[in-house]
């Protein structure tokens, strides 16, 4: 079986010419299914080039992408769209959560896009919200719940679909350390429950609790290393 | 596109969540929509009552002219070419003369001045008058040129003060001539309508006569410039004219000298018909301007809604909505303010409609009641839908278009 994400040799690169930026040179990158992945680099690093591209957001210059099997590096918009919807689920630091959208109306909007039929849809985005602790809160609109709550229901509507991946952009950020302990723990539980997460951050804290850390710098991967081996080493 | 109806949905909530907005956005295609119909309904409704009056006055009725040529070749309308129509051609009713004069009566009352209509006993079908007393004059009275008149009961009262005067005397006086006519038939005189006066202040005293009992002031009664034609209900005008026009012509040994013309009611009222469709239409033009007007106000509000929610765009763009989904929601969005403006619109019209025509009837005391067709509704309705649909293209195709990354880069 393939790997699930399987990066060549990918470049990206703005403003192509003179004043040319290169925001990924040459990154390979493989990921099996399951895995739990912090991708970890400064700000412009080039971090969040990576994500947009993993995310199928963007396109690479150059290089392939093949995502659970599939060649999306030549994808076309709606495409991408379709490949977004089907293939991963989104965690954003700012939880980018519909502010007019009750919390279970927000878990619905990516099953509304793949066409599931309103009772399916219904019962899979109330699981979701069960699965991360807030099915008393289905009715309540984003503005009514705290930062924790809120990316909860954004994890809730990342894991509504069921996608093959789970793709966390400095998911607790925007958090205290609280919220942060709780998201965290429940992006371990669904790595634990078999999910593939892949974590963006720029924190060593956070990075630690995954079980794979990749660390890029300048668009480059400069370490790839599992955090048990790391240890086991250091020790 | 089974989501149509999500996308629905999302449009509404949208909507309503921005209540106030949603409403001024509307307003432009409200007072549009609104006056169109408030215009068009009580045009249509004025057209009616005006059909309906002058249907009364003389519907069937086919007024036939010697033209310039006949007049130059000295050829005019015979009492034979009358008869000759009257029974050859089909659908035809009756025929009469056109003729008429003017003189004076003296009575108890004072002097009044007198029109003579002259012509057979189908004057009557003319206007439908409703006999009160006694009865019109008769064939036997035409043929025999007898001196008789049918008067009005309004008009028998300014001469006499009374309309029981049938078998009274009128003399009249035309030119150097007296001749005195018997009164044999009273009619009601029609009230006046919107549209319509059959009296006017200081309206000479008329008389309606036998054609044939001009002779008595001396001029010939066998030649006619014009004579009216009354066609039955069931005849259809056009062959019935063209059946005229050939009787005459045939008669005359003048085909293609085009020595007849017609002139219908039917063509007159189409005539009044299409000036007020005309002035309808250019009225419902410049109403139609301020559609425009509110459609650029949709489009404006939508653009500034693109904007204002280019990271919701974002958002959803990343949970897999397509460009066809977004470009769907946000036109659901404007063609749902329109419609809603548009019905509302309808109903405002409608009401506006109903109280002008109040109005009017109230001051001009005859009824008119709104002309509401269901074209005009439906014209109405698709018409907002379309202005929706066209200018809130523009908005959605931007909305549509933006990249994820850059709409969720925003705040």
């Amino acid at each position: 079986m393939d790997n699930l994400i399987k990066v060549q040799d990918m470049c990206k690169i703005y403003n192509p010419g003179e004043n040319e930026v290169r925001a990924l040179d040459h990154v390979n990158l493989e990921i099996e299914r399951g895995e739990f992945v912090a991708i970890i680099g400064h700000s412009g690093s080039g971090k969040s080039t990576l994500m947009n591209m993993l995310g199928c957001l963007d396109v690479p210059t150059s290089g392939s992408y093949y995502l659970n099997g599939k060649d999306v590096s030549a994808m076309k918009d709606n495409q991408l769209s379709e490949i977004r919807n089907q293939e991963i689920g989104f965690i954003f630091q700012g939880f980018n959560l519909i502010a007019n959208l009750t919390a279970i109306e927000n878990v619905e909007l990516p099953l509304i896009y793949r066409g599931i039929g309103r009772s399916q849809r219904h019962k899979l985005a109330k699981e979701a919200l069960i699965r991360v602790g807030l099915e008393k809160r289905i009715g309540h609109k984003p503005s009514e719940m705290s930062g924790g709550q809120q990316q909860r229901v954004a994890i809730a509507r990342a894991i509504a679909a069921k996608p093959p991946v789970i793709l966390a952009d400095e998911p607790t950020g925007n958090l205290d350390s609280a919220s942060t302990e709780e998201i965290m723990g429940i992006l371990k539980g669904l790595h634990e429950a078999g999910r593939s997460v892949i974590l963006i951050t720029h924190d060593n804290e956070i990075a630690e609790q995954a079980k794979r850390v990749v660390r890029i710098l300048d668009g480059k991967i400069v370490e790839d290393y599992y955090n048990a081996e790391k240890k086991a080493q250091e020790a | 596109m089974g989501n149509i109806i999500e996308y629905i949905k999302m449009a509404f909530k949208n909507i309503t969540a921005n209540k106030g907005r949603s409403f001024l956005t509307m307003l432009g295609i409200i007072i549009g929509i609104s006056s169109v119909i408030m215009v068009m309904a009580v045009g249509d409704g004025t057209a009616n009552a005006m059909n309906a009056e002058v249907q009364d006055l003389g519907s069937g009725q086919i007024n036939v002219y010697c033209s310039d040529n006949a007049a130059n070749a000295q050829e005019w309308i015979t009492p034979e070419d009358l008869m000759a129509l009257k029974e050859n051609v089909e659908g035809v009713d009756g025929a009469t003369p056109n003729d008429g004069s003017s003189g004076t009566t003296i009575t108890g009352k004072g002097e009044f001045s007198i029109t003579l209509s002259g012509g057979t006993e189908d004057l009557q079908k003319s206007l439908n008058f409703m006999i009160k007393r006694g009865a019109y004059f008769t064939a036997a009275d035409v043929e025999e040129g007898n001196r008789v008149c049918v008067i009005s009961d309004s008009d028998a009262k300014r001469l006499f003060g009374s309309d029981d005067v049938v078998g009274m005397d009128i003399e009249v006086t035309i030119g150097p001539i007296t001749g005195s006519y018997r009164i044999v038939g009273v009619t009601q005189q029609k009230e006046n309508t919107s549209f319509i006066s059959y009296t006017y202040e200081g309206m000479p005293v008329s008389l309606e006569v036998p054609y044939t009992s001009f002779e008595t002031f001396g001029w010939e009664s066998d030649s006619f410039y014009s004579v009216v034609v009354f066609a039955n209900d069931q005849a259809s005008g056009e062959e019935v004219v063209r059946d005229i026009i050939h009787t005459l012509e045939t008669r005359h040994r003048c085909a293609g000298e085009d020595y007849f013309q017609i002139q219908s009611f039917q063509d007159m009222l189409s005539e009044m018909n299409n000036i007020l469709a005309i002035v309808t239409t250019f009225i419902s033009c410049v109403a139609a301007i301020s559609l425009i007007v509110g459609g650029i106000g949709v489009m404006n509000i939508m653009l500034v809604s693109v904007t204002e929610r280019t990271r919701e765009i974002g958002i959803r763009k990343s949970l897999g909505a397509k460009t066809s989904s977004i470009l769907l929601q946000f036109l659901a969005e404007a063609a749902i303010l329109t419609i809603m403006g548009g019905i509302i619109g309808i109903l405002l019209g409608l009401l506006g409609a109903f109280g002008a025509c109040n109005l009017m009837s109230a001051s001009m005391g005859s009824a008119i009641s709104p002309g509401i067709k269901a074209s005009t509704i439906l014209g109405a309705t698709l018409f907002s839908c379309g202005i929706g649909v066209f200018f809130g293209i523009y908005p959605a195709r931007k909305a549509a278009k933006l990249s994820p990354i850059e709409a969720l880069r925003r705040n």
